[in-house]
């Protein structure tokens, strides 16, 4: 049963991860390939807090802080950018980081990463305290899932949507396009520092391999999968990926292929994600679109 | 949503399937050991020297009287997948005794979470300095860095180099092993020209090789692993660069001779070693042939091999099968013992003393050098 | 003064190479509007091929592989190209780079599959580099220079004296235009496929000559030559020679100033910087195949 609800806290902080995204790539059609970057600000900050003895709530605060200013700092220059330079910028922003995070071994340990981050004291260590670690993730994502939902319907959401599919419509009616844009990313960063947080703590060991191209590919995919643009696709689209990820380790694969299982996975990933662009882009949950259909 | 609703129940479904394991019968150990993923190479020969010890345990009996098994979860070689493995391990398995992941970065992000819980940790492979300091629960017979970076110190002194340029693979193995080889090295007076980390699978080392260069030194002090090593090598000899290169025991391997293309030879380096004169290590090598007929001995088998011996040796022995009982039977059972690899009478720190050897490569094969 | 004048070269070496798969990049950016990430796949694919070839069951010789390798690249670019963008040229331009990044993973996972994540090498020995006056070159290094000059001189023949070359000018100009003049669109976006798989696949192998192979090598070097594409203008061909040999200098001369493990991060920062800066690249032309 523990292990359930270990696939199932890991699940939600990917649905969470994924909803950040959703916010810039659905909801304000950005392509920010870069992602990761935010969630292992998160993650770095708010561990090396938490391990130098500040209460984690404290350090889980302040690592989506830093997450939301690394944010804004990436967002107002690059957000003058167009659609695939945007996306080219992130991807490079999330690279840097992670070199960074690679290469400043006197604050990150470097590759060997940071072992033993603790966890909330009121949620308790180990085993123990899994059962408090799941709520404290389904309030989080339900939290997040309903200001996701309350910001599509909100006069902000809907400019979005707007600046989305038009940017000179969203001009025209008198909207600050980049200020929209770049408060999006601002949001989408604080939330996906929220995810890297609760992975770290929940984890307890990161390092700079965590955060690579691969989980924004990862990420991608829940989104995608799921329903961009919609409130609860993320998270379905990460709970998919999530349990059949886990699933593999139940197939009782021979020792001479075990090699192949890692790759073949990310073949089926990349074709999944090819094929869902090619014959339902809109993913498994549509965006409602009132009466227009495309 | 009622489709998720009922994705979900699916699921469940599946996954509660997969809990009818274990019997109550016989003593499972579990095992996060890479068989996916990049050490897969390494992976499988560590589960082949590791069943060879179970059949010699289960051949004489088992633990009183019950057979020993052995549960071994994937762990793709990474250190999430080794977090994620080891807690399926604890978390539904509840096994008292787990065998660590190989690579000293996987190894030490599992640690933290055996010794919350309470679990034995032993490795069979990693050397980072900093597992010693893991916690009490944590075991290898596996020699520490800090014996080998000494060696490399003496060898450097040895050869009557005094001033060397120092640079190291970027990770935890690397850093732990160069730190200890320069407080050993300027301790006997020597001097670091330069020093800097290079990274871990890069296939363009030009620029490291030419900080090298600007300097020109007699000889580099590398620690470093095989193909970064090989590719080091190849391109320092094109790039003109003669010095005499001093390495550590992760790239004394025929691999690396064979990439390097020509360019190792001449290469000094440490490694730890054991006597393969003692019947312990003929038994091992007999075994191993009649159970995998024709198969070459894998890299850190007998280690491998010596953990299960051990281990089972400690679980007879051991008065319940609660972790602290086993943790007491573990100490008392390596008191003396002689395994494959040599003694493995564990210090306060859980880990085991070893001797030092010397290679070289000449004419294209590792040799001993003297 | 010998340090930093090896260096300079080094950046050369590196910058031609990269160069040739900036070319490709930009051209397929400059009729399609949109990157290729897959564009590194093709980079890698064409030095695993081969090294395919030259190992058994074929074991043909080094330089009989290099051209079946490049074509069989090149009908992975055109594969690409037919099969997944073309059905999505019309639609959302994020459903198209959606598209290239499943592509670039699949691609990429499929070399993992294959030939394992392990470094790989064509097995050839060192040779020791020649010398002259204190700098070192291998004679494959001079091959690289030797070829992308080769290769983009041809391009540039192509470009501006065949009738195929104005055909492809002018679609990058204006391709609605270009179609109502007549211009056969299938033929030039072949064209533009055929020559990009061909330069990274050339590029992919000198590249694997000259170090070693490994899965990701597309990946890291698709993001140079982006950095070699926005420098010199997307879409401007001779820019992206002038981008390539600057990225090239520029992060091999860094390595002087700064740890080596930051020598990416130098071209990344220089990326990030002039997209910031100057989003138009150094020569400010946007559009247009020059």
């Amino acid at each position: 049963m523990d292990y359930l609800l270990h696939i199932l806290i890991v699940a939600l902080i990917y649905g969470i991860f994924a909803i950040s995204l959703n916010l810039e790539l659905g909801y304000t059609g950005l392509y920010n390939f870069g992602h990761v970057a935010f969630f292992g600000i998160g993650a770095y900050t708010s561990a090396l807090l938490g391990l130098s003895g500040l209460p984690v709530s404290l350090s889980m605060a302040l690592g989506m802080a830093a997450a939301g200013v690394a944010g804004a700092l990436l967002a107002i220059p690059a957000l003058r950018l167009t659609g695939d330079f945007f996306g080219i910028a992130t991807l490079v922003f999330a690279e840097m980081v992670r070199l960074f995070f690679v290469n400043e071994r006197w604050l990150t340990k470097g590759p060997m990463g940071l072992p033993g981050i603790p966890r909330p004291s009121w949620i308790g260590e180990g085993i123990a305290g899994l059962p408090m670690f799941l709520i404290f993730c389904i309030l989080l994502t339900v939290l997040v899932a309903l200001t996701g939902r309350r910001l599509a319907t909100s006069p902000f959401g809907r400019a979005l949507k707007v600046v989305r599919e038009d940017e000179y419509v969203a001009q025209t009616l008198g909207k600050n396009v980049l200020s929209l844009k770049i408060r999006a990313v601002i949001l989408g960063s604080v939330l996906a520092g929220l995810a890297g947080c609760l992975w770290a703590h929940y984890i307890s060991y990161i390092s700079p391999s965590d955060f690579t191209l691969n989980e924004t590919i990862l990420v991608l995919l829940c989104v995608v999968l799921g329903g961009k643009g919609t409130n609860w696709g993320p998270v379905l689209g990460a709970f998919i990926i999530i349990f059949f990820q886990e699933a593999l380790r139940f197939l009782p694969i021979p020792a001479d292929f075990g090699r192949l299982v890692a790759p073949l996975q990310g073949m089926v990933y990349g074709f999944v994600l090819i094929l869902i662009m090619l014959k339902r882009p809109e993913g498994i949950v549509s965006e409602y679109r009132g009466s227009r259909q495309c | 949503m009622k489709k998720i609703i009922f994705l979900l129940t699916g699921f469940c479904f599946f996954f509660s399937g997969a809990y009818a394991l274990a019997g109550t019968n016989e003593v499972v150990v579990g095992s996060v050991t890479p068989l996916t993923g990049k050490l897969a190479v390494y992976g499988e020969g560590f589960q082949q020297a590791m069943l060879l010890a179970l059949d010699e345990v289960n051949a004489s009996g088992g633990i009183n009287g019950k057979p020993m098994k052995i549960l071994f979860e994937d762990n793709n070689s990474t250190s999430k997948g080794s977090v994620s493995g080891i807690q399926k391990l604890i978390a539904i398995h509840k096994f008292p005794v787990i065998f660590g992941p190989a690579a000293s970065s996987n190894f030490l992000a599992v640690c933290p979470i055996a010794q919350d819980n309470k679990v034995i940790l032993i490795g069979a492979e990693s050397a980072a300095s900093a597992i010693s300091t893991c916690g009490s629960y944590v075991f290898r017979v596996f020699p520490s860095d800090l014996g080998q970076g000494k060696g490399v110190a003496e060898l450097t002194d040895n050869l009557g180099y005094k001033k060397v340029v120092l640079t190291y693979v970027n990770n935890d193995w690397g850093v732990g092993l160069a730190e200890v080889f320069k407080e050993q090295f300027l301790k006997n007076g020597g001097k670091l020209i330069d020093e800097f980390a290079h990274d871990e699978g890069k296939t363009d080392y030009r620029s490291e090789i030419l900080r090298i260069k600007k300097e020109s030194p007699k000889a580099v002090v590398n620690i470093t692993y095989i193909k970064e090593g090989a590719t080091m090598l190849k391109q320092a000899y094109e790039t003109g660069v003669n010095v005499q290169w001093l390495m550590g025991s992760a790239s004394k391997s025929p691999k690396m001779v064979a990439l390097a293309g020509g360019a190792a030879e001449g290469v000094i380096g440490t490694y730890p070693t054991f006597s393969q004169e003692t019947p312990q290590y003929r038994a091992f090598k007999e075994a191993w042939a009649r159970k995998y007929p024709g198969k070459k001995m894998p890299i850190f088998g007998e280690y491998n091999y010596d953990m299960v011996k051990l281990t089972a040796k400690a679980l007879k022995g051991a008065q319940s099968m609660s972790p602290d009982d086993i943790r007491a039977a573990l100490i008392k059972a390596s008191k003396g013992y002689i395994g494959v690899t040599g003694d493995k009478t564990f210090d306060a720190n859980g880990d085991i003393s070893a001797t030092y050897g010397r290679w070289t490569v000449k004419g294209g094969k590792i040799g001993d050098y003297k | 003064m010998t340090y930093y004048a090896q260096l300079v070269l080094n950046g050369v070496i590196a910058g031609s190479i990269y160069a040739l798969f900036a070319v490709g990049l930009t051209m397929v950016y400059g009729v399609f509007r949109f990157i290729n990430f897959a564009h590194g796949e093709l980079i890698a694919w064409g030095a695993y091929l081969v090294l395919l070839l030259i190992n058994p069951p074929f074991s043909v010789p080094l330089y009989l592989a290099v051209l079946p390798a490049l074509l069989v690249t090149m009908a992975i670019g055109v594969g690409q190209d037919r099969y997944v963008y073309q059905p999505l040229i019309h639609g959302n331009r994020i459903t198209l780079l959606i598209a290239s990044i499943g592509v670039s993973y699949l691609l990429r996972n499929t070399i993992r599959l294959i030939w394992g994540s392990d470094l790989m090498t064509y097995g050839i020995r060192p040779v020791r580099g020649i010398q002259f006056a204190g700098l070192s070159i291998t004679p494959t290094q001079i091959l690289m220079i030797g070829a992308a000059v080769f290769f983009l001189g041809a391009l540039y023949f192509l470009l501006t004296r065949t009738m195929l070359g104005k055909s492809l000018r002018a679609v990058a100009d204006n391709m609605e235009l270009a179609a109502v003049m007549g211009i056969n669109m299938k033929k030039v976006s072949l064209t533009v496929w055929i020559l990009a798989s061909l330069f990274a696949g050339a590029g992919g192998f000198l590249l694997a000559l000259d170090t070693n192979l490994e899965p990701v090598m597309g990946m890291t070097n698709m993001i140079k030559a982006f950095a070699a594409v926005l420098l010199g203008g997307a879409g401007n061909v001779w820019g992206a020679l002038v981008g390539g040999l600057f990225i090239g200098i520029a992060e091999n001369v860094g390595v002087a100033f700064f740890s080596p493990g930051y020598k990416d991060f130098i071209s990344f920062a220089l990326i990030f910087l002039l997209l910031i800066l100057r989003p138009k690249g150094i020569f400010g032309v946007l559009t247009g195949v020059r």
